[in-house]
């Protein structure tokens, strides 16, 4: 029995000292936040490669996480601003980026390099110059849309010295990035966030109530019509020049706008028009030319066009005058009626257009075949009744010029 | 004029006078040079129309000498009239040039002889029924071509005093008309003068009488007999120059001033005048601009984002402060977005916004 009871002894002991680790175990993460931890090591897997194609994220996600997991973890920078340095692990992981949801993974330390704990890089003036300096990063990989954002105008905003101007993570996130393709919504909102008026403009449009009210992703978004990366100046004589055939994209589809009940004749007739005909000439002769010719967006608006039945709409008939007066400050109020609009004349549009037409369609080949039987027979006569012919009008040889080929049939 | 005169090789008769070989030349050269710069405006969507548009300096310039031609078309047209009238009243010269019942008669003598069905070729007199045909459709186009014209140069002159449908009527007139021109000229006009038998009367004043017993014999009869030009006495001939001149100078002040008119009246359509902005309703009194609260304004819009904490600016964005503009353009500014500035509508930048930074920029408070 005292036997036992000496065994019991160390037992306690043990289940003791095993409890006090245990705690001791327990407690250590919190411990983590403490200034005089020390870091573990990094293992390196593969040396920071960006290689997209590697299944599993490189570096230790989970060291980094350690302290950026954190939540409200800052950092001051020198203009007063301060640098949130707190990343949500989950977002990172449903990322496109992160493990869960693509074959592409990347570890935290293939956009922000390596660096053991504490870091030693310079830290950022502000934190826009940190967000534009990550965005680089992302060119790396993404070379092609690098390549398109170059030629943008945000880049070329950032390069004139506007902070402000859109890098890749203002659109589409820094460690929470997301698939947008295919989500026009999303396109626009995304825009919407800096272009805010033109933004309030577009949901009131036709095109925007369509996609953001009704959910109809054939209706353009932002993109559909500025392009993405490679954003062009809308306000060149160029994109201009060229913005008919943007419209007509869509509106000469015959199939895509059946479903809208809309004329696809639209680009035609307007090529047909003089506004059309000369903007076309213009971009044929040189695509920077600048003109005032009539354009689409000049008659229906830009971003807050509607429908000409909309009282709203600049191609509304009480509102055609005004815009007809943008370039034709002199209009009377009947000078609307001389743009015969996108419309076939026909017995009941524009009757006087179409009995011009039907008149010249008769008259032309009417006068010209009267005139083709009457050189017809001319020919017929002289070619076989060359000797008669040449009695009723003898041409002398007298070598006089006038006579040297009398009877040069065509 | 129709006299018979002889070279030493042969007899030809004097048909046209030095100045009617000059009017002829000049319709030549505006006929021409209207057909080759307008066709192509016709046929602007056609491949070898642009490259040719643009090989003469681009549709701009071919409009400015489209209408430089018209206007010498037009200049020959009142010339003609002129000459016409003169002929007419003064020299008394019948209508030759109005078609008769012969003329039908001769067309249909002309082509039963062709088709070897007669024997008989029609003897015509000064202008047969071809040359009528010729002259009378280049006045009935013309005419057709100036009106027309006149509408596309001056649509809004037009559109006040005639149903504004008249203009996209006018231009498909115009292009048809020119097209049926051009082609009658092509098939029948050279057909008769240049392949037939080059008829270089028109250029030389002469035609050789052979060609006279074929094509107009009954001048040639006429002229033989000395009775083609009918012999006015000096004292009746003096009356009507007396009373033809004075009409004369007043109808070409009169058509000249209208010619001038025409060409001169209105800019939009051969010019291309700068968009004028649509007047934005923006009511609000300038007076009633804070400019503290412009201050705090320029800060939360995102005016400074670009134009800078004190609105200095960076290149190529304009310095805006203590700014020149007008209040109204300023605000017009502001809602319509000048240049690569975005515009702001009431639901971003108030009116009274809009006092207030006006405030805020005039007042040197940066």
């Amino acid at each position: 029995m005292k036997r036992i009871l000496r065994h019991q002894r160390h037992i306690f002991t043990f289940c003791f000292g095993a409890g006090l680790a245990l705690v001791i175990i327990a407690l250590w993460p919190d411990s983590s936040s403490q200034p005089t931890f020390k870091h573990p090591v990094v293992e390196a897997q593969d040396g920071g490669s960006s290689n997209p194609t590697a299944k599993q994220p490189t570096g230790n996600n989970a060291y980094c996480a350690v302290c950026h997991s954190q939540e409200g973890r800052t950092v001051a920078l020198a203009d007063g601003t301060s640098l949130d340095l707190h990343v949500t692990p989950d977002a990172v992981a449903d990322s496109v980026h992160g493990t869960s949801n693509s074959q592409e993974t990347l570890g935290c330390v293939d956009c922000h390099g390596e660096s053991a704990f504490p870091h030693v890089e310079a830290r950022p003036e502000s934190s826009r110059e940190f967000t534009i300096k990550m965005s680089q990063v992302c060119t790396d990989c993404h070379v092609d849309e690098a390549q398109a954002n170059a030629d943008g105008v945000h880049a070329h905003g950032l390069a004139n010295g506007n902070l402000r101007a859109a890098v890749c993570v203002d659109c589409h996130g820094a460690h929470d990035v997301q698939h947008i393709k295919d989500q026009p919504q999303l396109a626009a909102e995304t825009c919407g966030t800096c272009h805010t008026s033109i933004f309030d403009e577009y949901k009131q449009s036709i095109h925007g109530e369509a996609l953001l009210v009704n959910g109809d992703t054939n209706a353009p978004t932002c993109i559909t019509c500025h392009g993405v990366h490679g954003i062009s100046t809308p306000t060149t004589a160029q994109f201009r020049n060229r913005s008919p055939e943007l419209c007509a994209s869509c509106h000469a589809d015959k199939k895509l706008m059946a479903k809208y009940d809309i004329s696809t004749s639209v680009f035609d007739t307007y090529l047909n028009e003089f506004h059309g005909t000369t903007v076309a000439l213009f971009e044929q002769e040189d695509p920077n030319a600048a003109s005032n010719k009539a354009v689409c967006y000049d008659c229906h608006g830009v971003h807050n066009i509607t429908p000409a039945n909309n009282s709203k709409s600049q191609v509304a008939k009480q509102n055609l005058l005004a815009t007809c007066q943008q370039c034709h400050p002199d209009a009377s109020s009947d000078f609307p009626d001389a743009w015969v609009g996108h419309f076939e004349p026909s017995r009941t549009q524009h009757p006087l257009v179409y009995v011009v037409d039907l008149f010249y369609k008769i008259l032309i080949p009417g006068v010209l075949s009267g005139f083709v039987f009457l050189v017809a027979t001319d020919i017929f006569a002289r070619t076989k009744h060359v000797g008669g012919r040449k009695k009723s009008a003898p041409p002398p040889k007298e070598g006089h010029t006038e006579s040297a080929k009398p009877e040069k049939e065509g | 004029m129709a006299t018979i005169g002889a070279t030493a090789k042969q007899q030809y008769v004097e048909r046209f006078g030095a100045a009617e070989r000059m009017e002829h030349i000049v319709l030549i050269i505006s006929f021409s040079m209207l057909a080759v710069t307008g066709l192509p405006q016709r046929y602007a969507d056609v491949q070898i129309a642009k490259d040719f548009i643009e090989l003469l300096g681009g549709i701009e310039s071919v409009r400015i000498m489209h209408r430089f031609f018209a206007t010498l078309l037009m200049a020959g047209s009142i010339y003609h009239g002129g000459v016409l009238t003169y002929k007419v009243y003064v020299r008394g010269s019948s209508l030759n040039m109005l078609p008769t019942v012969k003329d039908a008669r001769d067309l249909i003598g002309w082509v039963l002889h062709n088709l070897g069905l007669s024997k008989e070729h029609p003897k015509m007199g000064r202008y047969n029924f071809g040359e009528k045909a010729e002259y009378l459709a280049l006045v009935w186009g013309t005419l057709v071509m100036i009106v027309t014209g006149f509408m596309m140069w001056n649509p809004i002159a037009t559109s006040k005093v005639l149903p504004s449908e008249v203009i996209p009527a006018a231009r498909l007139a115009h292009s048809s008309e020119a097209l049926l021109a051009v082609l009658s000229i092509i098939i029948w006009h050279m057909y008769n003068v240049h392949v037939r038998r080059f008829n270089k009367a028109m250029f030389t004043g002469k035609m050789p009488v052979h060609h006279m017993e074929e094509e107009h014999a009954l001048e040639l009869v006429a002229i033989q007999a000395g009775t083609a030009t009918p012999v006015i006495p000096d004292a009746i001939m003096a009356r009507r120059n007396k009373r033809f001149w004075p009409y004369a100078v007043f109808m070409t002040i009169l058509l000249t001033s209208g010619l001038i008119f025409f060409v001169s009246f209105e800019d939009t359509a051969i010019h291309t005048v700068p968009r004028q902005p649509v007047e934005e309703s923006i009511t609000i009194d300038p007076a009633k601009g804070n400019a503290e609260a412009g201050a705090t304004k320029w800060q939360t819009l995102p005016c400074a984002r670009c134009h800078g904490e004190t609105g200095a600016g960076v290149p190529p964005i304009p310095a805006i402060t203590n700014t020149a503009l007008d209040f109204k353009v300023f605000a017009a500014d502001i809602r319509r977005g000048p240049a690569d500035m975005p515009a702001y509508g009431p639901g971003q930048v108030s009116e009274q916004d809009i006092a207030d930074l006006y405030a805020f920029l005039r007042s040197n408070m940066q």
